[in-house]
């Protein structure tokens, strides 16, 4: 489990994180939303400790986070980051050096399962393409937790059902899966739990199987009465 | 296979739901594999975790078996496929008595319009055959 206590983070003046406090659970998929857009992507970087904290604590299967926490953890950006002019194949081979958790095993799926072709360059792609791309580049690492910042973000739709296929194969398998997005569209029959953000704070965390099941309302539903009540 | 599900009802329900609807219409027969509960997830674009949630409770409910390892299956059971035959049939009169009570007509109107409907469509034939 992921436990995220009371994380305060300022920039300059900004209190752009007021004290956040969620759990994310191996084995499902927790969606953090939030419409004003601050606060999201600053989450992510702290639980994979690339920003320092000004209070809070964040566990990691109950261990604070050190430097050990990017063995168990990945961060998957909202777009790619390697070069490119590099091929499919040479951003993998990039990873499996970096990386010891690389499973190329489970990339050389990926691929298939995306229906990439390993020569084409980056640059080449298609946006929803070079979104498949990024994903693989991710989950091809044997960590426990994923993180994934607007997954779902500027990409058609067919680009989208794929990913949202993948989020219920063996390739995600029993991993914890955090995601950020602004829109919940068509994703709210895929996550188990919703963390809503509303100007660096966590407005209210529920499952969404259980909303649906004790009052009948959709995620959606939920949204509407937390952020304009 | 593909299910509109509404997005108020628990996912879960709306898969033992569908599952209901193939048994009593005949698409999923008595003893017939069905698939795993990552397949289902992932056919259906829905969590992995609520496509385990509905296998367990027809699993309960005596809808699905397991043997050992292998794939579940789909009841045997004459009582069971009856039940839930017996069960979409009462929701669906139950709804349309709702529906058409909150428009206060009377009942003998109403049933003579439902078989001069019943009677023109060809979904209805097939029915009435039963």
């Amino acid at each position: 489990m992921i436990e995220v206590n009371g994380i305060k983070k300022k920039f300059g003046r900004k209190k752009v994180l007021k004290g956040v406090s969620f759990t994310a659970e191996k084995g499902e998929i927790t969606c953090i939303i939030g419409i004003n857009g601050v606060g999201k992507t600053t989450i992510l970087n702290a639980i994979m400790n690339l920003t320092p904290l000004n209070g809070g604590e964040i566990l990691i299967g109950g261990e604070k986070i050190n430097k050990h926490s990017y063995e168990k953890i990945t961060f998957i950006p909202d777009a790619i980051i390697m070069q490119p002019n590099m091929t499919i194949a040479e951003s993998m081979q990039f990873m499996a050096d970096f990386y010891d958790s690389w499973n190329q095993e489970r990339a050389i799926e990926l691929l298939d399962f995306f229906k990439l072709k390993e020569h084409e360059k980056i640059n080449s792609l298609s946006k929803g393409n070079r979104a498949k791309v990024n994903l693989l580049l991710g989950l091809a690492l044997d960590v426990d937790y994923l993180l994934m910042d607007e997954p779902f973000s500027g990409i058609d739709i067919f680009s989208r059902e794929q990913i949202a296929e993948v989020f219920t194969s063996h390739l995600v398998e029993d991993r914890g899966v955090i995601i950020t997005t602004h829109e919940i569209g068509d994703i709210e029959h895929l996550i188990d739990e919703v963390v809503l953000l509303d100007e660096g704070e966590v407005l209210k965390q529920f499952n969404s199987e259980e909303v649906r099941e004790t009052e009948g309302k959709s995620v959606v539903d939920v949204m509407r009465e937390v952020y304009q009540p | 296979m593909n299910v509109n599900f509404n997005k108020r009802d628990p996912v879960y329900v709306q898969v033992i739901r569908y599952f209901k609807e193939q048994i009593a219409t005949g698409v999923f027969e008595p003893g017939q594999e069905i698939l795993s509960r990552r397949e289902l997830a992932g056919r259906l674009k829905i969590n992995p975790n609520t496509a385990q949630r509905a296998y367990k409770e027809m699993e309960e409910a005596g809808l699905i078996y397991t043997e050992r390892n292998l794939p579940s299956k789909i009841t045997k059971d004459e009582h069971v496929l009856k039940s839930v035959r017996q069960e979409l049939i009462m929701e669906a009169v139950d709804d349309f008595v709702h529906s058409v009570r909150s428009i206060d007509v009377p009942v003998d109107e109403v049933l003579d319009l439902v078989k001069e409907k019943y009677e023109s469509t060809s979904d209805g034939e097939e029915v009435q055959n039963d």
